[in-house]
Order: C-alpha cells, then structure tokens, then sequence
C-alpha cells in the first residue's frame, strides 16, 4: 500500500484545503508527491446509483477507494476538503470500447505491395491478435482528458486496426504511465470486420472465412499442445503460433471476443460466426440494434451502444425557399416525403437505448466513434427520447461495471469501491451542468474550465486554408480558398495527390461548420469527396468523405498571407 | 450443423415475427400456368401455410382465408433467377485465384431496394452469387424475396444444396495475370488452376481421413494437418456436395471444364452465360451438365463476340436444361420478356419458354422439389400477371413467396426502404442503384478505375487504356 502511495504523481495537486468549488488549483511540479491521498468531498447531493440518494452527504476518498458515503461521515484531519455545498457526486463513468489513449501507429508510407495478394504477411491485414493494447497505451494523450473531463474515469480500450487487431484492456482514465492506467489487462479478444483493400482478406466474406478457419485450427493446436504435454517423447514438437495461441483463451470461455459491432447487417454477421464457434461475446458501439432486438437479447451477447448519434436535421434554407413557393412541384412534394422519412430514421438511432431498455436488454455505452464534443448533448437526446435519467445513469455506470465483471469494484459510490467519481455543479443531464471535478482512482483531476467560447463570435470561413488530410494512401496536402458573394460561397482545393486545383461544389457556412464537396480525379478516374469542417478562428479541423468509404481526418490552419 | 442451424433460423425467426413468414391465401378463377403440368383456366389455387394445398376448380377456403380475384390474370411460378448479385454485401474476394471458402450466404444484405424491385418483376428467388474474378471463386446463395425482414438468415432458402462459382476466361486472367501479375494469365492457366486445386483438395482429404483413422490407435500421438477451410470446400465439391456454377463462354473453355470435371468425378455442373454453348450442346447434354444463358446480350468483350439470340433455343432442342438469367438487377425485372424472346428466335414453345425462367433454374440450383411448378406440396411461390407473362404487355400484378404477397401493384408505396440512411444527402440518392454489371466488383483499382464510376464509364476509361 505505502508502495502505492508513493508511485503516484498526479498531474495537479491541490492546496491542502478548499473552500469553494471551482477555486483555481495551485500547480506544482509533476514530480512532486502527493501531500495526501485523503479527501473528503462533504455536504454534496450524492448520487450512490441510480435511484439512490442522499443529499448533504460526505464521501470520503483514501488511497484510492471510497471509505465511507453517509449523511454525517466524520472528515479525517488529513483528508483535502472539497466543501461540496452546490456539487452533485456520481460515480464515474465507464465506456464500453474506444481508443482512448491509445496510440495510433504511424501508416509507414510506400510500403511494397505484397508479390502474391492472395498469401500477405499477416501483420499487412490487421491479423495480430498477439497485440497487446497496453503496449499502445499513453496516459498523456489529450483523448484521456477529453473524454475524463465528460466524467469517464474508465474505458474499455483497443488497438486501432482491422480484423484482429489485439487484446483490449480495462484502463482508468488517469495515472503516469501505461501500467498504472490498466485496471485489467487481458479483457477480450478484439475484432473488426474489416478486410484490407487489395489483400487477403479484403471482403467481409474472407474476413469470415478466415475467422472460422483461425478459430478451428487454434482448437486443433491446442488440443495437439495438451497431447503433446502428455508424453512429450512421443510425438514432434508443436509449432509456436502467436497467432494461434491468442485464442486459446477464447476457445477455453476464459477471454470474450469484443466485436465492433454497429451496423445491423454486421451485427448479424457477428452472430453467425458466434453460432459456428460458439465462443463469449460483448458486441459494442452498436448504432443499429432495434431492428433486431430480438436477435440480440437471444444471443445472449453483452451490448454497448453507440454514444455516437447521427446529426439532426437542421432545417434548411431550401425550405424557407419552398414555403413562398404558391405551389409545390412533384420535385418539392417528393423531397419533403424523404426528408420526413430521414428525420424518422434519425429519431429511430436516437431511441435506440430505449427500446433496447424497454426489450429487458442491459447495455453500457461505447464512445468508439462518437465525437467528444457531442456525447453530453447525445445523452441529452436519449433521454429526450425516453430513456430516463436513471436508465440512462445506469447504462453509464452500473450496467457496464456489471458487464465487465467489475460490479464489486466500479459503478457505485459505496464503501470499498474505487474511488471513481464525477462532481458536476448541477444535476448531469441538466443541458448547463459543469463537469467541476473528476476522480480517478482516488486521484483528484480539475476539469479545466477554459474560457467559453462565445457562440456569438463571427466566423470568417472565407480565405485561404493550408490544410492536411490523413487519407488511407498517405497525408495529403493543400490549399482550400473560401470566397463570398453576396452571401453565397464558391471555392477550390489543390493537393499535393494529383497536383490538380479543383472548383468546390455545395460550399456552406453555417455558424462555423463549413460544408462543401469536390470532384477529385485522380489519371482518370474520379471521386466524390464531402467534406465538413469546424472552423475555430484561425484553424480549421474536420473530415473528408470520399464517396462510400471511411471519412479521414482533416486539419488546417489560415493562410498567413490570407486576410 | 444443418440441424443446429434450422433450429436457430427458427428460434429466430419466432423472435422476430416476421421472418419466415408462411401464408394462407386463395387464388380465385386464373389462367393457371403450372410449366409442368399444363394451362388450367378459370381454376383456383389454395394455399396452406405457405405451400400449395390444392390446384382445382370451385375451391372454397376457410372463413378469413386471403383470397385474390385472378379473372382474367394469369398466374404462374415464381420466377427464378439463377444468375444475380443483388441482396450481397460483396461480390469479388479477388485477391487470390481460388476463394472456395468465402460465401455468399455470410453476407446477405436483406435490405437492398433491388430485392423490392425484383419482386416487382414476378421473381421470388435468386441465385445471389459470387462474382467471376476468381477461377474458383466463392459459394453462392439460393435467396427467397422474403423483403421486409431485417434478418439475413431469413432471406436464405432453407435446404437448397450448396453451389459454388467457377469462372474460365478473360475475368480470371484479367484480374489475376494482368493486375496480380499471378497465375493464371492465360486460358491454359485457369485448367491449371482449378486441377491443382482439385488435386490438393483429394490430398487434403486423404491426409484427413488418414489421421482420423490413425487417431482411433491406441497411443497414437500424430500431430493433425492444417485445418483449411478453402480445401474443405473443395472436397465437398469433389464429393458431390456442392454444385459448380461456372462462368463461360467460349465452347473450348467449356468443353475443358466438362474433360476436368469428369477427370476427378464431379458430376453437377451448371455453365453460366455459355454464350458459345450452342456449339457443344450434345456434348453439354451428354455430360449431364446445364446451362443457364442470356436471350441475346453479348459483344461486350471480345470472348463474347460469337453469340447468338437462339443459343437457348439450340440448347433446349439439344436436351440441355436451360435457363435465361438476368445478372443484373434492372433485366431481372423482366426475365419474362427475355424468356419470350426464344419465341422469336427458335421458336420455342410457351412452356418452354417458361421453364427457362422457372423450373429449369430450379432444376440447376437443385430445388426443383419445392418450387418452380404451380404443383401441390409445393412452395407457394407465385406471380400473377395481367396478360399473357410472355406478351410483350405482361404485367405483374401481385408477386407471392411462402404464401405471403410480397409486391401488390395496387399497393406499391413510394418508399419501400426498410432503412433509411440518417445521414444521406437527398441529392444524392435518386436513382442510387444503376443497373449496372456488379461482376467484377472490388477488382476496379487494379484498371485505375473508380469504385464510384458506373460500367459505362468504366469502359470507356478500359477503351482509352
């Protein structure tokens, strides 16, 4: 314990008392010890779990687990106080699936094409299921702080890839280094079913195929293995295979098989290969589970949902436009019956946890793909839709502690937990709570009330842009030029692919998300690319989305020599 | 596992409610055109949960009973279509020249609009394949219309025997000589491809049974073979179990498969597009090999410029089972007029023609027991027409699978999308799904061409190459 005591180097220490919340903390060195590890948050409306309350109560926090939660806790002389007078206290908030902080590996560029598409080396097709997602781990990464700062204290996380990509761990979201972050190493077997454009498997139908074959022949080196140890005079030695022996766990109902899981075909198509192989299964970020509830209570798999919403309707300018028409054309009267069914469509995502509530389903949430920025608002919209707060409070604590095992460490405030906690300055799910305070395994992080941003601030979008885009064939480069007439937008993009400037179509500004879509050609043929950009200022940050596939990442900053 | 798996389809499906759906119906005073057993007027077909009950005159059916008034409609099988690529996610593995272990039947998309649309043209069931990139490429998919349900296994026709895509010829060369710089780049090197293929599959099976028999000696301590999904495959094919279906055209080609086949003892071939077929239908017909056709498209490559609009017709009068198919979602609405063409050109009689796109194609995918024929016990997979199906003014009223109305004229709502993408750009989805060659999906990158560009473009891009 005294050992333990001692490796931690929070990243912010406090003063020793505080006497009103939201108080800016003193900094200190990194390297500097902790005074204490003891605090006591008191007089705070505390929300054990859902449906259990206790208003001006005290939690106290030691060496990184809550010690005691009541009415009238007695405070320890060493404990930090954090007067909690106005503060709401929740349990921390645990994600089914993402990255979070997890290190991308850098694309090696010009890689050689493989002589036989049919036969490349397995690393080539995300076939390293030998990964381990702690060796990609970095506690410093700014998603830990992002998706901390919305009250996440603890994250199931993955490498980044296709197909079999590696173990995923159970990390916190806090600590210095990789190790202190993982709560539990090994959590599953993670998969994707996502082949490798040009090589084997390159369908979804290979990437099956070449599951069951994996699977079934890990099952027949494993049974040799245990033969083998039996009289080991007897036979030949068996052949090492990292690859092979990953499963062995899956095989033996030891480790799940985690599946990204969200569209509704690739839900189905997961379940069939769980039905062939029969092994545990947690399938997360699913965006289209209602169709098939019934599908999925039967398969017995856990569920994380999507917090990843997609975006409402905004109501557009053409409609306006429509309304001073006297009459509407067949064009008009068939584009309003589409965009009624597309708005339905998105109520349909948006009341997904509630079905799936309604269906007895108990599910967490997965941040995966779901922008940080939006996943309070996204909550908002499903309780809007008729999960309630409780359910919804449940689905973000209790739920998925009880899914990953780990209701007797996670998910409540009770005594003997960790010290996982979220104070916010009003009810969470009210639109103006402030996340204030976030603890992670006892130790104290300040959520960094930075300046907000005015809404109201004009956004200039029009000029020039030097932008970069990480496309699956290397980073590209390039100027975008915004001009505006009269209100309405025109614009090109260049870059550094094809070395070709091309007119922008459809080119928006609203508010400051700027939308356009161009034609790039590349020798002759050519694609259809949307972009949508976030201007801040002077930088620009967003996708691309060449047409039926994968969106990329985009980023930007103004020209210097632009006005 | 077969067993397991129907137990699951079922469990399923009483889960969801609507898939597997069987109906009851009653078809009142039609033109009933059974193919098999002759034109019965002014008769009546009773349906029982999902089967025909009964074909006569004056049925009465039970109070509540569906019934649909067919005076002076014509009312035959569903049509078939033995060669299509709707209702898939992925068509083309085409990163290696046999891909025998992929299926099909992995990634069934029950939502594509072309389901609903094939519907509307009297077909109730496909044959959803894998595409014609790979000499031996992918196993295919006997698919029910069943539209309106979300659940892929729903879409399966339960019990239909297993096929497989081979492909001979300019694709496999093309795809694999030319963009992999791999065998095969020549006719000689598809034969080479698929007899080692075969041959490995016999060694594959002998190690198999050899270390199953030696497994069961006392003390026996041998290590097992290499578990390979692709030579399982391959096996079933050479033990019967699997029925070939392979793309070709020219008459050398498909004489060569016919001397490979009967070489390693395979039996069930069904030889698509054929085009040259006319020129080897004894030798077809005396291997007991079918053949499933186009009435009259060709020339769209230089193997496919020997053909002829009497190429079913030739092969009908030879004694091959033929059928026309579509491979392609827009003429699979109207197989019934390509049927009518062998009229035209040969001369072929009604039933004839018929059975090209109904129990012949049943008879090559191996379900002619269930469906094809308006017969008792069968299937209830019906159309009804107004007007003679092969007159040029056919035109189908009600499309019927299990018993249940799938397509209704009368009421054929403007958007039958059963998903409706949130984040699609209205401008962008009218007219999504061109009718367009899906063949070689997935190869396009190796010709520099896009994913997004439709066929023509894309041979006009090939002619500038």
């Amino acid at each position: 314990m005294i050992r333990f005591f001692y490796r931690r180097k929070p990243l912010r220490m406090a003063m020793l008392f505080f006497f009103l919340p939201g108080i800016i903390f003193a900094q200190t060195e990194k390297s500097v010890a902790p005074v204490g590890r003891t605090y006591a948050i008191s007089n705070a409306t505390i929300i054990q779990a859902p449906g259990r309350k206790i208003e001006k109560g005290t939690v106290i926090v030691k060496d990184g687990l809550i010690t005691a939660v009541s009415a009238g806790a007695t405070i320890p002389p060493d404990a930090v106080v954090i007067k909690g007078d106005s503060l709401f206290v929740y349990a921390g908030f645990i994600d089914g699936l993402s990255h979070t902080g997890v290190t991308k590996p850098k694309e090696e560029k010009d890689k050689e094409k493989p002589k036989d598409p049919g036969n490349p080396p397995a690393d080539r097709v995300g076939l390293t299921p030998q990964n381990d997602v702690r060796d990609f781990l970095n506690p410093n990464d700014k998603s830990v702080e992002e998706l901390r700062n919305l009250g996440f204290t603890v994250s199931q996380v993955v490498p980044y890839g296709n197909f079999l990509p590696g173990r995923a761990a159970i990390v916190l979201l806090g600590g210095n280094s990789p190790d202190d972050m993982v709560l539990v190493s090994d959590a599953a077997l993670y998969s994707e079913l996502r082949g490798t454009m040009g090589l084997y498997p390159n369908t979804v139908m290979a990437v099956m195929a070449k599951w069951r074959e994996l699977y079934r022949n890990a099952s027949l080196s494993k049974s040799y293995q245990s033969l083998y140890a039996s009289n080991k005079s007897a036979s030949a030695r068996p052949a090492n295979d990292r690859v092979l022996e990953a499963f062995y766990p899956v095989i033996d109902q030891k480790l799940p098989v985690l599946f990204k899981s969200e569209q509704v075909m690739e839900t189905q198509r997961i379940f069939t290969l769980k039905n062939d192989l029969n092994f545990q299964l947690i399938i997360a970020n699913v965006k289209e589970g209602w169709p098939i509830l019934n599908k999925i209570k039967s398969s017995g798999a856990k569920t994380f949902l999507s917090l990843d919403l997609p975006d409402e309707v905004k109501k557009e300018n053409t409609k306006t436009d429509q309304s001073k028409k006297e009459t509407k054309t067949a064009f008009d009267l068939e584009r309003e019956a589409l965009e009624k069914r597309q708005k339905e469509s998105i109520g349909l995502y948006t009341s997904q946890a509630k079905e799936f509530n309604k269906a007895g389903i108990v599910f967490g949430f997965s941040a995966l793909s779901a922008k940080t920025k939006d996943i309070s608002a996204n909550l908002r919209r499903i309780i809007a839709a008729g999960l309630t707060e409780d359910e919804t409070l449940a689905a973000l604590t209790t739920n998925p502690a009880k899914l990953l095992g780990l209701d007797d460490r996670l998910g409540t405030i009770d005594n003997g937990k960790i010290a996982n906690l979220v104070l916010t300055d009003k009810p969470y799910f009210n639109e103006k709570a402030k996340v204030k305070y976030v603890f992670v395994d006892g130790t104290l992080y300040e959520t960094e009330t930075k300046a907000e941003k005015k809404p109201d601030a004009k956004v200039v979008g029009q000029g020039t842009w030097n932008y970069s885009a990480e496309t699956p064939d290397g980073t590209v480069t390039g100027k975008i030029i915004i001009k505006e007439e009269k209100g309405s937008y025109s614009g090109t993009i260049s870059n550094s692919m094809n070395n070709k400037t091309t007119e922008l179509k459809n080119v928006s500004i609203d508010k400051n998300k700027l939308t356009f879509s161009f034609v790039y050609d590349d020798n002759g043929s050519s694609l259809n690319v949307d972009a949508s950009l976030t201007i801040d200022k002077n930088s620009i940050e967003g996708t691309m989305t060449p047409g039926g596939t994968e969106s990329f990442p985009v980023k930007g900053t103004r020209d210097p020599k632009s006005k | 596992m077969k067993k397991i798996l129907s137990i699951y389809i079922a469990s399923c499906c009483a889960l969801t409610g609507v898939a597997q759906d069987r109906g009851n119906l009653l078809i009142k005073n039609g033109t009933v055109l059974t193919v098999t057993q002759g034109t019965l007027t002014e008769t009546d077909v009773l349906v029982k949960d999902g089967k025909i009950a009964q074909i006569a005159k004056n049925i009465s059916a039970p109070q509540g009973t569906k019934i649909i008034d067919a005076k002076g409609l014509f009312v035959m099988p569903g049509i078939i279509d033995p060669h299509s690529h709707i209702a898939i996610d992925g068509i083309n593995e085409m990163t290696s020249p046999v891909t025998a272990e992929v299926a099909e039947g992995d990634v069934i998309n029950p939502l594509q609009m072309s389901i609903y649309r094939a519907l509307a043209g009297g077909v109730t069931a496909v044959h959803a394949m894998h595409g014609s990139a790979n000499a031996i490429g992918g196993q295919c998919e006997t698919l029910k219309l069943r539209y309106g349900t979300f659940d892929n296994d729903a879409m399966k026709m339960e019990g239909a025997p297993r096929t497989i895509k081979f492909a001979l010829g300019e694709n496999p060369t093309r795809v694999h000589g030319g963009g992999s710089q791999i065998v095969p780049r020549t006719r000689m090197g598809v034969e080479f491809v698929i007899r080692k293929s075969f041959s490995d599959a016999q060694k594959y099976m002998n190690d198999w049974d050899a270390y199953n028999k030696n497994k069961l000696t006392k003390g026996f301590h041998g290590q097992p073979p290499v578990y390979n999904l692709r030579m399982e495959t391959l096996a079933e094919i050479l033990k019967g179990n699997i029925i070939i279906h392979c793309h070709s055209y020219r008459a050398d080609e498909i004489f060569m498969l016919m001397k490979v086949c009967k070489d390693f003892g395979i039996k069930r071939l069904v030889f698509q597009h054929a085009n040259e077929g006319f020129k080897v239908a004894p030798e077809i017909a005396s291997f007991g090999a079918m053949a499933s056709v186009f009435s009259d498209w060709w020339a769209y490559k230089f193997e496919v410029y020997y053909s002829t609009a009497y190429n079913a017709a030739i092969l009908t009068r030879n004694g091959v089972i033929t059928s026309v198919n579509s491979d392609d979602a827009e003429m699979m609405r109207h197989l019934y007029h390509e049927a009518g063409k062998t009229q035209k050109y040969g001369g072929l009689s009604d039933e004839e023609a018929l059975s090209l796109i109904t129990i012949n194609p049943a008879k090559q995918l191996g379900i002619d027991s269930r469906t094809g024929s308006l017969e008792k016990g069968k299937d209830a997979d019906i159309a009804i027409f107004k007007n003679h199906p092969l007159s040029i003014y056919g035109v189908p009223q009600y499309t019927i699978v299990d018993g249940i109305v799938r397509f209704d004229r009368e009421h054929d709502p403007a958007d039958m999308r059963l998903l409706v993408d949130p984040k699609q750009n209205l401008d962008d989805i009218i007219p999504s799904e061109k009718g367009i060659d899906r063949c070689m999906d997935g190869t396009e990158f190796l010709f520099g061409l896009s994913s997004e560009m439709n066929t023509a473009e894309k041979e006009t891009q090939l002619d500038k190459k």
